[in-house]
């Protein structure tokens, strides 16, 4: 009787080499025996399997205690444990890089053969390196052990039914194993740990298992991280999204408004006009709807209460030129870190393009005034219908600790269009400032308004409002390709405004009849620079026709005027201009940028704030690198239930062509319904702990604790199972190797 | 034969499977099945197993699972299932319905420790629970064993003087997850071997019954004592069937009860499954030293086999019964079957071994300890815990 014991782990197939090596001296005409000793059905759990080899029938059905040979399938098994009952003639054969001689002490007086049975294996593609399935492998090398031939072994493998990859792995494994008797005087198996009592049913808590110590039975476990939500990742201005969405859906909106205003002054006007790269970025949109957390900031700013203002406490003083959203994000900021700040303004009024390039019916004036009065609460100063040139900022320089200017974009793109009737153009930015201003009419007036952008879309909604006949917009790429706002383009187009896509204007002329643009038709050819796909003239027959008009608008974007600034600077990356007599120059928003979002002009003025505040106090307000992003996959959507996104109620769109009223009205509360509730509970709080339980509630040893400092695992008792991982909705605790 | 390295579980799929196959010409057979470990490589098995007329019908819970046993054997069929520990406890309101209808279902139970606390490993705890029903109950010591246990079993309680279910049962992982060489008998033969399944009292369209309807106690006792002379025919029944074995396969399964070198035996111990196997070579040494040892292997315990118990030990004076199971409040099961048999026998003393319970490993040196505290004792006490895991 030959009795062998093999040392593995779940998954690698020790059960199966036993079978193999009893299948082979089965064919052989022996009787063979071949079992595993069950315990966790769990892959990388630590378990031992046995092989009986007789001439006669084989009538013991005990575990083998004394075993000639041992087999040692996973490196983290090797210990000299394994050396427990063997008998001193027995091989032990071991899955391992290293050749004999590097146990010459641990095993030194025994037989050992090793072979880098994980190399072959994953070689031939069986298993991954994490988990290599050697079983077929090993059972090459034992062959050359246990005097068994190749032929054996395929006989074996081919009963057992394994293919083409194990058989040539076994052969490698064959050719492969090193043999070698090693020096010394034998080693021998530590004794064996007294047992520990048992313990009663009842010990312990009332009712509970008796409970075990997980030991090596674990090869990994759980940890928590904390990853950045993309949302957060995604917004220019900083916001912390998913928590200030969190206070809302916890119905507190005064803890809401108190995030969002840790990193800007502006949630009421962001609510209404941002972009959201956050809704873009978000993960649900690969569920469902991304969270319309737009509606969700303004439902914040119309129903939480801002905290008292801090007023300053610092003695240097602050020059903050611009008062659009980076002059009062750099002035709000600076004045919260206690300096006293001036805001010089060319214009009567604050706000800048907030107030002159962004209609009403999309900001309505009051709740731009409020978030200005915020801003000027904190004890800053304003000097407005003052205009600042070259000559002034260098004297604020000298008079002020610091000065930073943000502002904006003053010039307008043009387009080189020729033709009798230039005279109607005009540019979108001033237009809207006319309208404004109440300077306008347009009844009966057939518009066309060039570009793709948010003051292209602003301009025709705002013509329309003013009376024009007809509104169309001519734009050169697609509708995908517009950067307006999606939804703006869709109230646009509600309140009656055409678009024409692929469309160049040429030429603007008059005849007999009146006004008339000639157009180019275009079609989209291969990228450019920004991803976009290149516009290019078609060349067909038709590809230019004439559209008549009485106006056309010109929206094409706009660029800084860097006439203000000192000879010779140029603006740095980081938004500090240097190396100036006197004070130092800080540019951010637009102004520096040209980002084109209120959200980034807010982040920027923001980092200029801080710019300063580190330049004159060395005082590091950067947050370090942020944790990774959690990436969709991270996200284990399934446990989530689908829920249509809550929308805005909108002004109907009839109702919409005349005035300026504003368009969105936000979430609306019914009797039995809170949407702004139920849209926050949409959010997966991605990468962030909130709280579920899930873990805790799904855990089948009951090892994920819960107290007053939040979650921790008893890892004396965790068998890795990893449970708690996959159950985790949101990426937040992950299985790490031990 | 073919001969094969299998496991405990496909060697008793495979048994059930060509029995099933052997009714094909008649009214096919049936498997209401659901997993249970160590039981669910028997329903994989039968799953994978293309029969000609007849189908594995997984459901929701092994009461069902015998639900559906009871409502094809009804129409006719061949019907087999298969369970374990808490599994066969959640199904026992059938069994013990299939055996008052007088169904001849073979029941494999792949014996596991009953939880809480749970535990997968060998214990006849959760087969011994259904001592009371009108039930059959083989214990097999080996592969070969179960395998034309099984068969066995069916021809037995399928007989028209006997009707009624049969449980099988082998050791949890000793037995169903170890592999052993084991010859599996061919269909051709198995089919020789097993008669069309014939239920006399199963349903017919043209003639509408009601079966297991209200009976006033006078019937119920007319009904029980049928069970009981059905019972007392089994030995009969079962010595045709082996005979009969022997013939179409040319080996002889153990019979009820195996009394081995008891004729002159001072000290006879009593064991099943695979512990009989350990026992065996254990008295075998222990003879070869001149010892006056012999040994029972008590194959059956439904009918429990009194008569053959009696003839076995009529020369001995101390009896030791080896029980992985433990009856909470008595003792060992089979040593109360066996106490209870030998109450005309005051002058042998009966001793009981609670051993290997919860699956701990029944090692010869364990059972030579039992041997010698038994040879020491001059009269019986009250259960020994032989605790081999300690």
């Amino acid at each position: 009787m030959i009795e062998l014991t093999i040392y593995g782990r779940g998954g690698q197939g020790g059960v199966t080499l036993a079978k193999l090596i009893a299948t082979a001296h089965f064919l052989r005409g022996k009787h063979g025996q071949a079992f595993g000793v069950y315990a966790a059905e769990r892959s990388g759990a630590p378990l031992q399997a046995y092989v009986r080899i007789d001439d006669n029938e084989i009538t013991n059905h005990n575990q083998v205690y004394e075993p000639d040979h041992v087999i040692v399938l996973d490196r983290t098994l090797i210990n000299p444990q394994i050396l427990t009952g063997l008998k001193p003639d027995g091989w032990i054969i071991l899955n391992s890089p290293d050749g004999p001689d590097a146990f010459a002490e641990q095993f030194s007086g025994w037989h050992v053969a090793t072979v880098d049975a994980t190399t072959i294996a994953v070689s031939n593609g069986l298993g991954t390196r994490a988990v290599p399935i050697v079983n077929t492998t090993v059972l090459g090398a034992a062959a050359r052990v246990f005097d068994m031939s190749l032929e054996d072994v395929e006989a074996a493998l081919v009963e057992v039914k394994f293919g083409g990859p194990n058989i040539k792995s076994a052969r490698e494994a064959y050719e492969r194993v090193q043999v070698k008797r090693l020096k010394g005087r034998l080693a021998a198996a530590p004794s064996a740990p007294p047992k520990e009592p048992v313990a009663g049913i009842l010990d312990d808590v009332v009712g509970a298992m008796p409970r075990i110590k997980t030991g090596s039975w674990a090869t990994r476990q759980p940890e928590r991280q904390t990853l950045t939500p993309p949302c957060n990742h995604g917004c220019p201005a900083g916001n912390d999204v998913r928590g200030f969405v969190e206070a809302v859906g916890e119905e507190d909106y005064d803890r809401a408004m108190t995030i969002l205003l840790e990193t800007s002054p502006l949630p009421g006007v962001c609510g209404r006009v941002c972009p959201a790269p956050c809704m873009e970025a978000c993960n649900r949109r690969l569920f469902d709807e991304p969270v319309n957390v737009r509606e969700l900031e303004r439902y914040a700013a119309d129903h939480g209460q801002r905290p008292d203002p801090v007023k300053p406490w610092r003695k240097e003083r602050m020059a903050v030129v611009g008062s659009g959203p980076a002059g009062l994000s750099a002035a709000y900021h600076l004045a919260r870190l206690g300096y006293p700040a001036t805001m010089f303004e060319g214009s009567a009024e604050l706000g800048g393009v907030l107030r002159t390039g962004i209609p009403t019916y999309r900001l309505p004036r009051d709740v731009l005034g409020e978030e200005i009065s915020y801003v000027l609460q904190h004890g800053v100063d304003v000097q407005s219908g003052r205009f600042i040139d070259r000559a002034d900022l260098l004297k604020l320089s000298h008079e002020y600790a610091a000065v930073f200017v943000g502002t904006g974009l003053q010039d307008s793109r043009n387009l080189n269009i020729s033709g009798s009737a230039t005279d109607l153009m005009e540019q979108g930015i001033d237009f809207l400032d006319r309208v404004r201003q109440g300077q306008v009419r347009l009844d009966g007036e057939h518009v066309i308004v060039v570009g793709g952008g948010n003051t292209a879309v602003d301009a025709a909604r705002s013509a329309k409002r003013i009376g024009a006949g007809s509104v169309r917009i001519v734009y050169r790429r697609t509708r995908a390709e517009m950067p307006a706002i999606k939804e703006e383009v869709d109230e646009g187009l509600e309140e009656g405004v055409t678009l024409h896509e692929l469309v160049m204007p040429l030429r603007l002329d008059r005849d007999g009849l009146g006004p008339l643009l000639t157009c180019q038709r275009m079609r989209l050819g291969e990228p450019d620079e920004s991803g976009r796909p290149r516009p290019i003239p078609d060349t067909s027959e038709d590809a230019q026709f004439d559209l008549r008009c009485n106006r056309v608008i010109l929206a094409l974007g706009q660029t800084s005027n860097l006439a203000i600034l000192p000879e010779g600077s140029e603006i740095r990356k980081d938004g500090t201009l240097l190396g100036l007599s006197g004070a130092p120059i800080f540019a951010g928003g637009d102004f520096a940028t040209a980002e084109g979002t209120v959200t980034a002009a807010i982040g920027s003025g923001r980092s200029g704030a801080w710019h300063i505040h580190r330049t004159l106090t060395g005082e590091d307000l950067f947050p370090p690198p942020s944790e990774p992003v959690a990436e969709p996959d991270v996200i284990t959507m399934h446990l989530f239930n689908h829920a249509p996104r809550e929308n805005s109620v909108m002004l109907p769109a009839a109702d919409r062509r005349h005035t300026f009223k504003e368009v969105r009205l936000g979430l609306a509360d019914g009797p039995d319904r809170h949407p702004a509730v139920a849209e926050a509970g949409r959010c997966f709080s991605c990468g962030v702990c909130n709280d579920c339980d899930q873990c805790l509630n799904y855990c089948p040893e009951g090892i994920v604790l819960r107290d007053g400092e939040g979650y921790r695992f008893d890892y004396g008792y965790c068998k890795g199972c990893g449970i708690c991982s996959s159950q985790c909705p949101r990426g937040v605790i992950y299985m790490s190797e031990l | 034969m073919a001969r094969a390295m299998e496991t405990g579980n496909h060697a008793a799929g495979y048994a059930l499977a060509v029995a099933g196959e052997a009714n094909r010409d008649a009214r096919g057979c049936a498997c209401g099945a659901y997993p249970i470990t160590p039981q669910s490589e028997i329903i994989e098995f039968l799953r994978g197993f293309d029969f000609t007329k007849g189908r594995v019908i997984p459901v929701e819970s092994e009461h069902s699972a015998m639900a559906v046993c009871i409502g094809a054997s009804l129409a006719g069929a061949r019907a087999f299932t298969a369970s374990s520990a808490n599994g066969l406890a959640y199904m026992v309101e059938n069994i013990f319905a299939a055996g008052f209808y007088r169904l001849p279902i073979v029941l494999i139970a792949v014996n596991r420790t009953l939880g809480p606390p749970w535990n997968i490993w060998v214990d006849q705890g959760d087969s011994l629970m259904l001592r009371d029903a009108a039930l059959l109950q083989f214990y097999a010591e080996s592969h070969q064993d179960l395998v034309d246990t099984i068969l066995v079993a069916f021809r037995v309680g399928e007989d028209q003087r006997v009707l009624l279910p049969a449980l099988v049962a082998l050791d949890g992982f000793v037995t169903s997850h170890t592999q052993m060489v084991v010859d599996l008998p061919e269909r051709e033969l198995v089919d020789r071997y097993l008669p069309h399944c014939n239920i006399p009292h199963r349903l017919r369209g043209e003639h509408p019954a009601t079966i297991g309807g209200l009976t006033w106690p006078r019937e119920t006792e007319h009904h029980r004592v049928e069970i009981q002379e059905a019972m007392e025919r089994v030995p009969q029944v079962l010595a045709e069937a082996l005979d009969e074995f022997e013939h179409v396969f040319g080996r002889r399964p153990h019979g009820a009860l195996s009394a081995e070198h008891t004729d002159d035996a001072d000290t006879v111990l009593m064991a099943c499954n695979t512990m009989v196997r350990t026992l065996r070579n254990v008295v075998t040494a222990r003879r070869d030293k001149g010892e006056r040892i012999g040994m029972i292997n008590s194959k059956m315990f439904r009918p429990f086999p009194r008569q053959e118990l009696l003839a076995a030990v009529s020369n001995a004076k101390r009896i030791g019964v080896l029980d992985r199971n433990h009856s909470p409040g008595s003792g060992g099961i089979f040593w109360q079957e066996v106490a209870a048999t030998l109450q005309s026998r005051p002058d042998v003393i009966v001793q009981d071994y609670l051993v290997g319970l919860g699956g701990g490993d029944v090692t010869p040196e364990v059972i030579d300890e039992i041997i010698d505290d038994l040879n020491a004792r001059e009269k019986a006490g009250e259960p020994v815990w032989k605790e081999v895991a300690a």
